[in-house]
């Protein structure tokens, strides 16, 4: 009697999955015949008549979206949350810790289950070295109308063998600057650190106040390689035409005597506790609040973070300037950054588009732009969206050489040296605990740049 | 008994293919695959490389070595720690305790909870400058004991073993538990009327007969540590530096670098620890169930 019962609950069950199946198939024309209509109604309200259509063609889809941490922000909510309304989507946004995400990326891709989007630190040679095979994994946005809004400085990090993959919408700021607490600096009798020697000057003084003189978040997994990679000028000053022999393999990292200096003075710096009584343990949590409490005077960040820590409720005025360790005077010319890519293998490649698409409107460029704290400006061809640059990064720049301002930082002018980010954070953190020399960091990220060479086939490694 | 009720061996076959294609097979080619360059860009064209791999990983500047060290460190001694305590935890709870069942619950909890909420949670109480323990501590004016939990190369291994053993005690204790049950009460009670001590009673009468139970948590608790990636992926990623790295992040980083031969050369290095620890476990406590 009971396996009657489970037979016919089943048959049942099965009936109702068959009905529901024919019922969605023949339900989806009659929604595309009513979304013409909407579109013509919202033509006749000059509203957007492609995402309106659009509405109807993805309603009730899901789109997937992997990102390290600090790469989709709060700024992104307003427009995802308009593109959720506009099309009757879902966006599944996966926030990534930063040090996992290299990852967690990379092992996705390769097996196959990547997310709809996903986003990569991106420069001119990342897309073969990081995505390793862009073809295979990435959409082909070519021909997409959105690639005149990218700045051509930016299109290398987008595209690969001629077709356009990613988009990357980022600040065009100096990137990753010291940011410091000039009301502080006054009161001490001090001006921003422009050589090592003032730096650790400036660091005695701070630190007798009972103040963290130059904060850095060590546990993120990323922050302490700014303060080597973001100097690239003054390595290529000091070797003209390294850039150039370490992409050919003909230079090596190890025994560069510049990169050697810098990180002694790294390490010198964090065993004084200028960086923080746990500074390898730290995170960026309260780095606004910090600042705003004179907790800490100096952290490298972007000069939008001036305005965090406004909004913070610090009273004291802040300023910005270089990193000076290796006495380094060269601006952080940075043309690349986080950019996203469509997945090839995504159920919704349409979807992905229209994403694309949506982003790259005036009004989504300049949400994104003005919900962002730490933004002053976005890097795009568009002339209606409304920067706000800083009077203290118009300062900077005006101040800096042009012929200084050429030299781009070097995970950005150099091959393979970003995808060793993470594993060099690692090893300089090794270094500071002594469990490494200073020397076995730069072999090891030749070592690493070699084996991300080999991967990616680069004749110059073979 | 009936004999239509005993399966025939037949029905071996279906759990016996699956175990081959989904285990077995993998296993093999794992194996094969760390003789190979396979990697992200291979695009299927694999060579053989012959012993490059594990040459690699034994010379290389990197300190896999050191991994591997920390991998046998770790398994040694996070079953000390969660063994010692969970016998002792097991034998307390075992007596007539009042609420004993109530213990035994708050202790097993920990172990079902997943490793990313365990790692979240245990990274914020452990910060130096706003976590819970060292608030504590300052509050009850033991400031001097305040540490570097995470970032501290003398401490974090303390602190990750520490937080595995918080997780895994009551799962060993069950264990114990269920073994202590087993045991007849005549023979602590005739052990008692000879005048035997608690000691005495633990050494001739609780351990031969917990063997089993110490033999089934043995070889769980040297797998689990062989393999051990979770806890540490989460509460410290192989950091500070590289001090917390073991075989399986190793392994992890160079399959997420596309360096698929390498990788796979690492988990058969674990495959081999593994199978070593195991059989002599085995044979260790089989020869002591014989002697008994």
């Amino acid at each position: 009697m009971k396996r009657k019962m489970i037979s016919a609950i089943l048959c049942c069950s099965m009936a109702a999955g068959m009905l529901a199946g024919c019922g969605s198939s023949s339900a989806a024309p009659a929604a595309s015949n009513a979304g013409s209509e909407t579109s013509e109604a919202s033509e006749a309200s000059q509203a957007a008549p492609a995402a309106s259509e659009a509405t109807q063609d993805f309603s009730g889809e899901e789109l997937s979206i992997l990102v390290s941490q600090d790469w989709m922000n709060d700024c992104w909510d307003d427009v995802i949350a308009e593109f959720e309304d506009t099309y009757d989507v879902t966006v599944d946004l996966q926030t990534i810790p930063a040090d996992q995400y290299d990852d967690t990326l990379q092992t996705k891709l390769t097996t196959d289950s990547c997310t709809d989007i996903f986003w990569i630190q991106s420069n001119p040679f990342a897309i073969s070295s990081v995505i390793v095979d862009p073809e295979k994994y990435c959409i082909d946005m070519t021909g997409e109308a959105w690639e005149s809004v990218i700045p051509e400085a930016r299109l290398s990090s987008c595209t690969y063998n001629d077709k356009l993959y990613g988009l990357q919408l980022w600040t065009n700021s100096p990137e990753y600057v010291l940011v410091y607490n000039k009301t502080l600096f006054g009161e001490l009798g001090l001006e921003a650190p422009k050589t090592y020697a003032e730096l650790k000057a400036a660091c005695e003084k701070i630190s007798a106040q009972g103040i963290t003189p130059w904060f850095i978040a060590g546990s993120e997994g990323w922050v302490q390689a700014l303060a080597f990679f973001q100097i690239g000028g003054v390595y290529e000053e000091a070797q003209p035409g390294l850039y150039e022999a370490l992409n050919n393999n003909t230079a090596t990292f190890a025994d560069n005597e510049k990169m050697l200096e810098v990180l002694n003075q790294f390490k010198e710096l964090s065993d004084a506790g200028y960086f923080g009584a746990d500074w390898i343990g730290a995170t960026n949590a309260n780095l606004d609040n910090d600042f705003a409490d004179r907790k800490i005077a100096m952290a490298m960040a972007n000069p939008g973070e001036i305005s965090a820590i406004k909004e913070a409720g610090a009273e004291d005025e802040f300023g910005i300037c270089l990193i000076p360790l290796g006495d380094n005077d060269t601006y952080p010319t940075n043309p690349a950054g986080p950019t996203m890519f469509g997945y090839n293998g995504s159920e919704h490649p349409e979807l992905v588009k229209e994403f694309f698409r949506f982003c790259t409107t005036t009004e989504s460029l300049q949400s994104i732009l003005d919900k962002h704290t730490n933004w002053t400006n976005i890097a795009v061809n568009d002339e209606n969206v409304e920067q706000h640059w800083l009077p203290q990064e118009e300062e900077l720049i005006s101040a800096i050489d042009t012929a200084k301002q050429q030299t781009p930082v070097l995970q950005t002018g150099t091959k393979y040296t970003n995808d060793s980010w993470g594993k060099f954070c690692e090893d300089m953190i090794a270094y500071c605990q002594g469990s490494m020399e200073a020397n076995d960091v730069l072999k090891n990220m030749d070592s690493n740049r070699a084996e991300s060479a080999k991967v990616a086939a680069d004749e110059n490694w073979k | 008994m009936n004999k239509k009720k005993v399966y025939p061996y037949w029905f071996l076959i279906i759990p016996l293919i699956l175990y081959g294609v989904f285990f077995l097979l993998p296993s093999i080619l794992g194996i094969f695959y760390s003789f190979t360059d396979w990697n992200a860009r291979s695009m299927g064209e694999v060579s053989f490389v012959g012993l490059q791999n594990y040459i690699e990983i034994f010379t290389s500047d990197k300190n896999y070595l050191s991994g591997i060290g920390h991998t046998l460190m770790f398994t040694i001694v996070s079953n000390i720690v969660k063994l010692v305590p969970a016998l002792f935890l097991a034998i307390m709870l075992q007596e007539g305790l009042k609420g004993k069942n109530f213990y035994r619950t708050i202790l097993y909890l920990p172990s079902i909870l997943p490793f990313v909420i365990i790692g979240i949670t245990f990274k914020s109480v452990l910060n130096y400058d706003n976590g819970l323990l060292n608030g504590f501590l300052d509050m009850v004016h033991l400031g001097f004991l305040k540490q570097k939990w995470l970032s501290d190369l003398n401490v974090v291994w303390g602190s990750v073993i520490g937080v595995d053993a918080w997780r895994g005690i009551g799962y060993v204790m069950t264990i114990f538990v269920a073994g202590l049950g087993a045991i007849p009460k005549t023979y602590y009670e005739a052990a008692q009327i000879d005048g035997a001590s608690f000691w005495q009673r633990l050494k001739s009468i609780t351990l031969p007969m917990l063997t089993g139970s110490i033999m089934i948590n043995l070889v769980f608790g040297i797998t689990y540590g062989l393999k051990v990636f979770d806890i540490i992926y989460v509460l410290t990623n192989g950091g500070p530096g590289h001090a917390t790295e073991v075989v399986t992040t190793y392994s992890y980083q160079l399959y997420a670098d596309g360096a698929y031969g390498m990788s796979t050369a690492f988990n058969t290095v674990l495959l081999i620890l593994t199978a070593i620890a195991g059989i002599f476990v085995v044979k260790m406590m089989s020869k002591k169930e014989v002697q008994q």
